[in-house]
């Protein structure tokens, strides 16, 4: 495979999406949220056990690609003990590390005080596969599906 | 002149690959500094140097808006663009070139049939399509049966991804259904439906019958009065020429008979504020000034494809679409999803556990161009139980080599992900 591709199928990222840590029901779980890609059918569900504003734990439960899959378990594992509010400062950090040109500085050097991407950074070399954005961000419309009703 | 001639009546049974792609510059370019390999000519073809010069050549020496003008420019510009419609009635064997209407695609095609013939529909009434068809030959019905009160039926394909007549001739039964809307060859399954069966059951039953031909127009010769069609659509971008022209063939009394869809310019005989009349058709079903430059670059395409031959183009096809499905056969883990009776050059698989789009971004990454996800068929893949397929699909460009460099870089996708 080329540069650009081993890029994007960072072996964690493979790795991940073989054998996920988060996938499964969540029976605790007090909020949900889905997101389907129309174009490719997949589609990924998000558990949330929420107390209070405290996310307490996450489970996935995705039909998708590898990138799609890899994304929701990450997502999982780094907004696990999150408050909503981190979560969602979370979520702006990775979109803006998806699409803008200046991507590259935001994820080298953040401004100070943004939340790190943690586990999550290797899916941001999709930013250079423009196609494949929609998949890494299902996980989190189903995110904000589940949020909808949560105010901070 | 005389060698073109010849070549025009007698076409060669046989395809000289490497001179055909000479004639598609796009050919030449490299993908991530691979050769461009693209196997993607189901979605939209690739375009020969004749239907780009031919556009180029429009707008250079011979444009003005048709129809309208009374001067030189215009007038020439009129013939030429009613001269493709005169070639698209030769090349649907057509009884007359005023049953060619030009639309911007096959979609639009078919929403004109919906919408026009639809507005004839009365509740009581079915359309009646197949689980395979194309989102383009299922939605347009869905939204007349919400609008009018028409019921939509569906009839089965089998696992196979073949019609099931049998089901198709109990849908038939009650005679019920006022029109039968199916594709003439499916963009998933490659499979070619048994149209002049299906037409003379629907006959038989009461049902006129509109094929969605946006697949097979480009495989092989078309001709309308054989199937026993009332309706047949294709697209230009499908068969080498550009986007944004379609045709509607219809029969006559029945275009006759339809309302107009659209409204606006060129599709009037009379205006006044309190009433209008309509011009004969097909100007009828043509409101405003349409895509003059594209129908002429359909002219062009539909003159080279003519030069080549559909007995050599199938033949071509034919053999190709064999070789890969014997190539795809040795790749560990492909399926190559169903086995119709018969298949024009457009094979879907899925492979062990590799998700399609992972497949189609590794491949394009080695200058491989293929189709992966729904396929504009969302409920043709819920019945075939899957979620997504990756596509590859064949033009009169394609060669073995193309075939060849998909097979070894799916084995290494394989290796990659297993």
């Amino acid at each position: 495979m080329s540069d650009a591709a081993q890029d994007l199928y960072d072996l964690q990222i493979v790795e991940r999406a073989r054998n996920p840590r988060y996938a499964g029901d969540l029976p605790e779980a007090n909020l949900s949220g889905e997101g389907r890609n129309p174009l490719c059918g997949d589609r990924t569900r998000l558990d949330i056990a929420l107390q209070g504003y405290h996310i307490s734990q996450i489970r996935h439960r995705t039909r998708g690609c590898a990138l799609c899959t890899a994304a929701a378990d990450m997502l999982a594992e780094r907004l696990s003990g999150c408050s909503v509010e981190e979560a969602q400062a979370v979520g702006v950090r990775f979109s803006a590390a998806l699409v803008t040109q200046d991507a590259i500085e935001q994820v080298e050097s953040p401004p100070e005080g943004t939340p790190s991407l943690g586990v999550m950074q290797p899916l941001t070399a999709v930013r250079f596969h423009k196609a494949r954005i929609r998949c890494v961000e299902l996980p989190w419309v189903a995110l904000k599906e589940a949020l909808t009703h949560v105010r901070v | 002149m005389n060698t073109d001639k010849t070549l025009k009546t007698t076409p060669a049974a046989t395809l000289d690959v490497q001179a055909v792609r000479a004639q598609f510059p796009i050919l030449s370019e490299t993908v991530h500094g691979r050769p461009f390999v693209f196997l993607d000519s189901g979605a939209s073809a690739q375009k020969p140097a004749v239907v780009i010069d031919s556009m180029a050549d429009a707008m250079r020496h011979q444009y003005a808006n048709i129809h309208r003008g009374l001067y030189w420019m215009s007038e020439r510009t009129s013939d030429a663009y009613e001269a493709v419609r005169g070639q698209v009635a030769a090349f649907l064997n057509a009884p007359s070139h005023e049953e060619i209407i030009f639309t911007r695609n096959s979609t639009e095609a078919i929403n004109l049939v919906a919408h026009s013939l639809g507005s004839l529909m009365k509740p009581g009434q079915a359309v009646l399509i197949s689980e395979m068809e194309h989102h383009a030959n299922l939605i347009p019905w869905q939204m007349l049966r919400d609008r009018s009160g028409v019921e939509l039926r569906v009839a089965p394909i089998t696992d196979a991804g073949d019609l099931d007549m049998e089901a198709y001739g109990r849908q038939l039964e009650d005679g019920k259904v006022a029109l039968v809307a199916m594709t003439h060859m499916s963009n998933v399954l490659g499979t070619i439906t048994p149209a002049r069966q299906i037409a003379d059951m629907a006959h038989a039953a009461g049902a006129l019958v509109l094929f969605d031909g946006s697949q097979a127009a480009v495989h092989h010769r078309t001709d309308v009065q054989v199937l026993g069609a009332d309706f047949y659509t294709f697209t230009g971008h499908k068969l080498y020429g550009p986007t944004g022209i379609g045709v509607l063939w219809g029969r006559r009394a029945l275009l006759e008979e339809m309302p107009p869809f659209l409204g606006g310019g060129d599709m009037i005989s009379s205006v006044t504020f309190e009433k209008s009349t309509w011009a004969n058709v097909p100007h009828k079903f043509e409101a405003g000034t349409p895509a003059i430059v594209e129908t002429l670059g359909l002219g062009a395409a539909i003159r080279w494809v003519e030069v080549i031959g559909f007995d050599a183009i199938e033949a071509h096809e034919q053999a190709l679409t064999a070789y890969a499905l014997e190539k795809l056969a040795d790749v560990p883990g492909l399926q190559v999803v169903g086995a119709p009776k018969q298949r024009g050059g457009v094979i879907s698989f899925t492979m062990a556990d590799v998700h399609p789009h992972d497949i189609a971004t590794l491949l394009d990454r080695n200058g491989i161009a293929v189709r992966a996800g729904q396929h504009c068929a969302e409920p043709l893949m819920r019945r075939l139980g899957l979620h997504a397929t990756t596509r590859a699909s064949f033009g009169v460009y394609t060669s073995t080599q193309d075939i060849d460099a998909l097979a070894e870089t799916l084995v290494r996708i394989r290796d990659f992900f297993v």
